[in-house]
């Protein structure tokens, strides 16, 4: 059995670092510039092979560590110092040192253990080596479970004891540093039975494996409920006897046998059966949870594209229209974010006007307030005096003068990189397949018609931008002239414009995505960073509205028509499908 | 009309996948570009559609009575992936017509049901969204769009893998049609599939393409030829 044991568990390990050495490997080829280094020759050589076995021990040495150790070694500590304080106050009266200390130690375990044994619920969770083990190499399945549970346990044990020197040293009785790691045995065996029960149940009433986030949630709260308790106890002064606890440890060795009897006659077909529909559960956990084209592959076939579009006009028609709430619902929730703010903004001006002026003054006081707007440069009433020295003064110091800081919330609304990935997904990955999609006038139609449309997608939530920050600007001393309030109203209509040329530019030059919406290749990443880079170094330089919207115009004109050029140049090389 | 190539090499990495190929494709016939699996007839593909950068040689196409290299463009070629991908947000029938009219030089000579009857699509299909369609129909849809385009060179990379009997027949069947006029390259890993529609056999193995003289088909023993030079080219 011993014999048996052993064998089992050394493929195991010797399984596991195989997977573990080659997954390091394969990340590594992965890697940009530096994966392309590494030779086909690193899977299979041997030094390395034991170099990582020996950081693969170092690892499983420093997790007992980490986690059996240091989680009894607090518990030894802290039950330490609650003897001293309550010998030293006598709060326990004719108690011993080390039955008091036996007493908190006992205590606090159950807890801990409890609280693993509501949270860890994974008994029959299939690792990479268990499934190979298993399905492709037809090891027996309660074989194998068995001797990982064992293998844990003695983990376990060993943990506690090398734990238990800190009981002794803190005066505990000997019987403790042996009883805890048996104590936790039987809990575990009660655990690992009870999750054997479970899905025996639930396979005879037909219920899939599935942990409910509901059901994991009402465990966090009930183990977060007790530390209060817990607290509160210890602080109040009070104790549990020692025999109560001894007790309730009885009772828990009594469930552990239970838990013992229950894993016997759960035979290996059950193991396998456990393991695999773990398995199923957790792809359709990863399936959920990581699929990034889920949110690509909500199109509906509402109606089609009515009017005279042709070509690409009309390729591009149906395509906002299947993805309509993909690629407006952003814009148009900031847009009415922004515009709710406005009217809140304006609202609470008229109203305050309103309470102190009364009703007659109020319209006139709008009126006048729409005709400065238009016609003056900000703000003008000599009843509702504008205080200056207030944080007012520091906001519009920002609005006036660090106009390049807007990019922050353009960048926040932009849509361009959603909808290159849904470009790419949905529609150009497959149209990639035939030639017409290729020609470089083709290539170059398609993209202006989707720059148009990136602009007016990106441009709503600009101008509300705008509109808010003129706003702003009129009611806290208006602008130096009326002009004025068109060039700020341009600035960000332009930053949204040089978004969106940026984004579907590099899309074209660097066709970063495969189907599941990863990028591949670094040159995407790497003009990211630059471009994001100066973009921070740049929206930190003083701007007025003048000089900004003057600047931002032309350099607009000329950076479309750069990166217009640079697509007709290379897109119908560098526009390719990925895999 | 010949598709030419002319020392054609790929490399991944160290890896040579094509070394050296040289090979001339003539009108009007089916070649079966025969290779076992990762033999790389993909990626002789892709490089021939574009899709892969090359390390060497070149191909072109030439003329019948000329020995003038024409260039291939892009519209030149029709290529017909094993796994078709369609886009998804359009029904087949706005799929077509957007086909049609980015196709100006094409003058269809049929309507778009007409095209649809042509390929057998069921009718049901033809105004549902192309990701609600079988794998046989994309692939239908997919064959149907090249034809409206007219490629000089056809390349049909193992487009009747699992494709069931009928939908394969039908397709085998539109393959045979549309040759004339064409040069069809059609790649599969499937001996009896290459010997039942293709007019020569070409094999791709080592990296490099041999014909292989199908005049005696009838020979029982042909298959076992094939499979043999198989073996031996992957033994040398």
């Amino acid at each position: 059995m011993l014999k048996e044991f052993r064998n089992t568990l050394t493929k195991v390990i010797h399984l596991r670092s195989i997977i573990g050495y080659n997954s390091m490997v394969f990340a590594l080829r992965q890697m940009p510039f530096f994966g392309k280094l590494i030779p086909d020759a690193l899977y299979r050589t041997a030094f390395l092979k034991v170099i990582y076995w020996i950081f693969h021990v170092i690892k499983e040495v420093f997790m007992l560590f980490a986690g059996k150790i240091a989680g009894l070694g607090l518990i030894y500590l802290v039950s330490m110092f609650l003897k001293q304080e309550y010998l030293e106050y006598d709060q326990a009266e004719g108690v011993s040192g080390p039955e008091l200390f036996a007493s908190f130690s006992l205590l606090l375990f159950i807890i801990y253990a409890l609280f693993g044994l509501l949270l860890n619920t994974r008994f029959f969770k299939c690792t990479t080596e268990k499934e190979y083990l298993v399905f492709m190499l037809r090891m027996n399945a309660k074989k194998l479970n068995t001797t990982m549970f064992v293998y844990d346990l003695g983990k376990l044990v060993i943990g506690y004891l090398i734990a238990g020197i800190v009981a002794i040293i803190g005066g505990a009785p000997f019987w403790l540093w042996l009883g805890i790691p048996v104590l936790a045995v039987f809990i575990k065996l009660f655990g690992a039975g009870a999750q054997a029960l479970s899905y025996r149940s639930k396979r005879r009433h037909n219920k899939p494996m599935r942990g409910s986030t509901a059901g994991f949630i009402v465990r966090m709260l009930i183990v977060m409920a007790c530390c209060p308790f817990v607290i509160a106890f210890v602080a109040n002064g009070y104790y549990i006897p020692l025999w109560i606890v001894l007790l309730i440890s009885v009772v828990f060795i009594i469930l552990g046998i239970f838990g013992f009897v229950v894993l016997k006659g759960f035979d290996a077909n059950l193991n396998r059966l456990a393991l695999r529909d773990n398995i199923v559960h957790e792809e359709v956990e990863r399936y959920n949870n990581c699929d990034n084209t889920r949110q690509f592959k909500k199109i509906k076939a509402n109606g089609t594209v009515k009017g005279d579009k042709k070509g690409f006009e009309y390729l591009n028609a149906l395509f906002v229209k299947r993805h309509s709430k993909m690629l407006v619902a952003k814009p148009v929730a900031f847009t009415i974010m922004i515009l709710a703010v406005m009217s809140l903004f304006i609202f609470g001006f008229i109203y305050s006007y309103y309470r102190d002026f009364g009703t007659d003054n109020t319209w006139q006081m709008v009126v006048s307030n729409l005709a400065n707007l238009i016609f003056f440069r900000g703000y003008v009433d000599p009843l509702h005096v504008y205080d200056t020295g207030s944080s007012v003064d520091f906001f519009r110091w920002v609005a006036q003068n660090q106009l390049l800081l807007l990019i922050v919330p353009i960048t926040i609304t932009d849509v361009s990189v959603t909808a290159t990935q849904a470009f790419y997904i949905n529609c150009d990955n497959s149209l990639m397949t035939f030639s017409f999609f290729k020609q470089r006038e083709k290539i170059l139609e398609l993209f202006n018609i989707r720059l148009k449309l990136l602009i007016k997608l990106n441009i709503i939530p600009a101008v509300a931008m705008g509109l808010f920050e003129n706003l702003f600007l009129f009611y806290s001393g208006g602008q130096d002239y009326p002009f004025q309030y068109l060039l700020t109203m341009l600035v960000p209509i332009e930053m949204s414009i040089l978004n969106s040329v940026t984004w579907l530019a590099l899309y074209y030059l660097f066709q970063p995505f495969t189907t599941t919406v990863n990028v591949k290749g670094g040159a995407y990443n790497v003009a990211r960073i630059i471009i994001s880079s100066l973009g921070a170094i740049l929206f930190m330089i003083p701007c007025n509205s003048l000089v900004l919207a003057g600047i931002l115009t032309v350099f607009t004109v000329f950076y479309v028509i750069l990166l217009r050029s640079l697509v007709r140049k290379y897109a119908q090389k560098t526009w390719k499908a990925k895999a | 009309m010949e598709f030419v190539i002319s020392h054609l090499v790929k490399n991944y990495g160290s890896k040579q996948v094509l070394k050296d190929v040289d090979f001339v494709f003539e009108e009007g016939k089916i070649y079966g570009l025969l290779g076992r699996n990762g033999a790389g007839k993909t990626t002789f593909f892709n490089c021939i559609n574009g899709d892969t950068d090359i390390n060497s040689g070149e191909f072109y196409l030439r003329g019948n009575d000329s020995n003038e290299k024409i260039s291939i463009a892009p519209e030149d070629i029709g290529y017909l992936v094993s796994t078709p991908t369609v886009p998804e947000f359009m029904t087949g029938r706005e799929f077509l017509k957007f086909f049609i009219e980015v196709h100006e030089e094409v003058k269809p000579e049929k309507t778009l049901d007409e095209y649809f009857d042509y390929m057998m699509i069921p009718e049901d299909d033809r105004d549902r969204l192309l990701k609600d369609y079988s794998h046989g129909t994309k692939n239908k849809m997919q064959m149907l769009l090249n034809i409206i385009a007219a490629p000089k060179l056809m390349l049909l990379d193992e487009p009747l893998t699992s494709l069931d009997v009928i939908i394969a027949e039908e397709m085998k069947n539109v393959i045979r049609a549309q040759k004339q006029g064409r040069i069809t390259i059609f790649s599969t890993h499937l001996l009896d599939v290459a010997v039942d529609l293709c007019d020569q056999i070409v094999l791709l193995h080592n990296g490099k393409l041999e014909p292989i003289d199908k005049s005696n088909l009838g020979d029982a023993a042909f298959k076992d030829k094939i499979i043999a030079a198989l073996r031996d080219q992957d033994n040398a």
